[in-house]
């Protein structure tokens, strides 16, 4: 589905360099080709929608940034700002205890607030998962993320002797990923049954889980189970109509027409 | 050529210590384990009511430790140490429900078929 | 004369101090002290210090906790304290991170990368 998707892309950008009249003629709401044409006949118009850049708050943002990876160069692996002008910290599983704390204690920093705390689960990476710290500072009213990785079995220090808020967070990270925090005071389960198995927001754990519950009129009490259905899942496909990574798609398609040309 | 390159790559790579450092002492931690879960089956199976006998629930407790006899790696073992753990506190605690202790046995489950006519028979391949 | 005095900062669990300058003092010594132990070409260090002395000068120059804290910009002179016992304690511990060495782990290969194809 979406190669068919890209390959309409592609069959449509072509279509319009040949014929150039039908560029404008294109409707806004044609779907895969109208980003195309949109952003190539009129640059400067803002769109309503579009949230406007904000140049000098991206350029403060980011040389924030680079102060930061400045003063703690031992555990900061790389820098970046979001498309919405959010600073993200990249940092080293070692740097965690470090840099969180120097983002809480320093003067120009005092990110006292910790917002958040979760995972995400990558799993054709070596370390497959990221664990995202969100910070605020309230001093400077600004928000910074921290992210670093790690894996089934890597330990990661617990932030909860930096802030006590971590506690929770930490326990979900691990009731949902299975990511283990070594130094945590309470490391538990929080949101799962007592008893459930696996970890349900990895990638491979099955939609219907491993285990279910019911009520058996022989045994006269609830009985846990393995799953078991009596017809295999359907499998959907569930890619959106729509376009998630449209900056993207320029590479893919270049990509795509040198495999085309290449054989002939 | 590159496979024995990668299982060097793999072996040489290091990693950080789950709890154990090597594998005596892993070796200590699941003993250590083992012998709580021994001592507190008593008190599990008054807690919870167990329609079982004291030697029945010891079987049970080294069937599912020697369930994981073959994992080597120290760290795996370490994991599942963790997990024992925290599994024995919420039995200890009473958090866990009798259903929760019970699906051990797991009375209901009706065993697979292994012949070719009852899988078939069965609906699984 | 009882009206002059300043009943409370308004923050929860942060009480009136009555010399800040004082304890400001201190403080700003014992940070620098502290980070007199770290290499001269460490960045943590340039850019506290920095921040420091300035501190270090308003503190000297402005005799009235009111001035004190307009010139400084960063609350009220007790949260000035609490900011300098912060950096203290993060400076100590600094010391025993030295985070001015060059990076511990490099990235594995497309860590950070994304989207992921």
């Amino acid at each position: 589905m979406a190669a068919c998707a890209r390959r309409l892309a592609v069959s449509m950008t072509k279509y319009t360099s040949n014929h150039g009249i039908f560029r404008s003629m294109v409707p806004r709401a044609a779907g895969v080709g109208a980003f195309r044409t949109s952003s190539t006949t009129s640059q400067t118009d803002l769109h309503p929608t579009i949230r406007p850049v904000n140049a000098v708050e991206r350029t403060t943002v980011s040389e924030y940034g680079q102060y930061v990876a400045e003063c703690l160069p031992k555990y900061v692996q790389q820098v970046q700002v979001s498309a919405g002008n959010e600073l993200e910290i990249l940092i080293a599983p070692e740097g965690v205890i470090p840099v969180l704390t120097f983002l809480r204690d320093h003067i120009n920093a005092q990110y006292t607030c910790i917002t958040d705390l979760c995972g995400m689960d990558v799993p054709t990476r070596e370390y497959r998962f990221e664990v995202i710290y969100n910070l605020l500072s309230v001093r400077y009213n600004t928000r910074i993320r921290v992210k670093t990785y790690t894996d089934e079995l890597t330990p990661l220090d617990s932030a909860c002797e930096v802030f006590q808020g971590a506690n929770w967070y930490e326990r979900e990270v691990w009731d949902m990923f299975g990511v283990y925090f070594s130094n945590h005071p309470d490391l538990r389960r929080i949101l799962t049954d007592y008893g459930f198995e696996g970890h349900p927001f990895r990638k491979d754990f099955p939609l219907t889980g491993y285990v279910e519950c019911r009520y058996d009129d022989e045994e006269k009490r609830v009985v846990m189970e393995p799953v078991e259905l009596a017809q295999e899942f359907r499998k959907f496909d569930l890619s959106a109509p729509w376009e998630q990574f449209p900056q993207f798609r320029k590479a893919l398609e270049k990509a795509e027409v040198d495999e085309e040309t290449q054989p002939k | 050529m590159s496979s024995s390159r990668l299982v060097n790559l793999r072996t040489a790579r290091q990693v950080k210590p789950m709890l154990s450092l090597d594998r005596a002492e892993a070796r200590t931690r699941v003993i250590n384990l083992y012998k709580a879960w021994y001592r507190q089956i008593p008190q599990i199976a008054i807690d919870y009511d167990l329609p079982k006998t004291q030697s029945e629930c010891k079987k049970k407790l080294k069937e599912m430790f020697m369930k994981n006899k073959d994992v080597k790696d120290i760290r795996i073992i370490d994991a599942l140490v963790i997990k024992g753990q925290m599994e024995l506190k919420e039995t200890v605690q009473v958090w866990k429900q009798k259903h929760g202790i019970m699906a051990f046995w797991a009375p209901t489950v009706e065993p697979k078929p292994k012949d070719f006519m009852g899988k078939f028979l069965d609906g699984h391949n | 004369m009882a009206s002059a005095l300043k009943k409370t900062t308004g923050l929860t669990g942060l009480k009136v101090c009555r010399n800040p300058h004082q304890i400001l003092n201190i403080l700003h010594t014992k940070i620098l002290r502290c980070l007199q132990k770290m290499p001269q070409d460490a960045a943590y260090r340039k850019y506290t210090e920095q921040i420091v002395l300035e501190r270090d000068a308003a503190v000297k120059a402005e005799a009235s906790v009111p001035e004190l804290e307009k010139r400084v910009g960063g609350g009220q002179a007790e949260e000035l304290i609490q900011q300098a016992e912060h950096e203290l304690m993060l400076a100590r511990k600094m010391l025993e991170w030295k985070p001015w060495e060059p990076l511990v782990t490099d990235p594995p290969k497309n860590q950070w990368k994304w989207p992921i194809h």
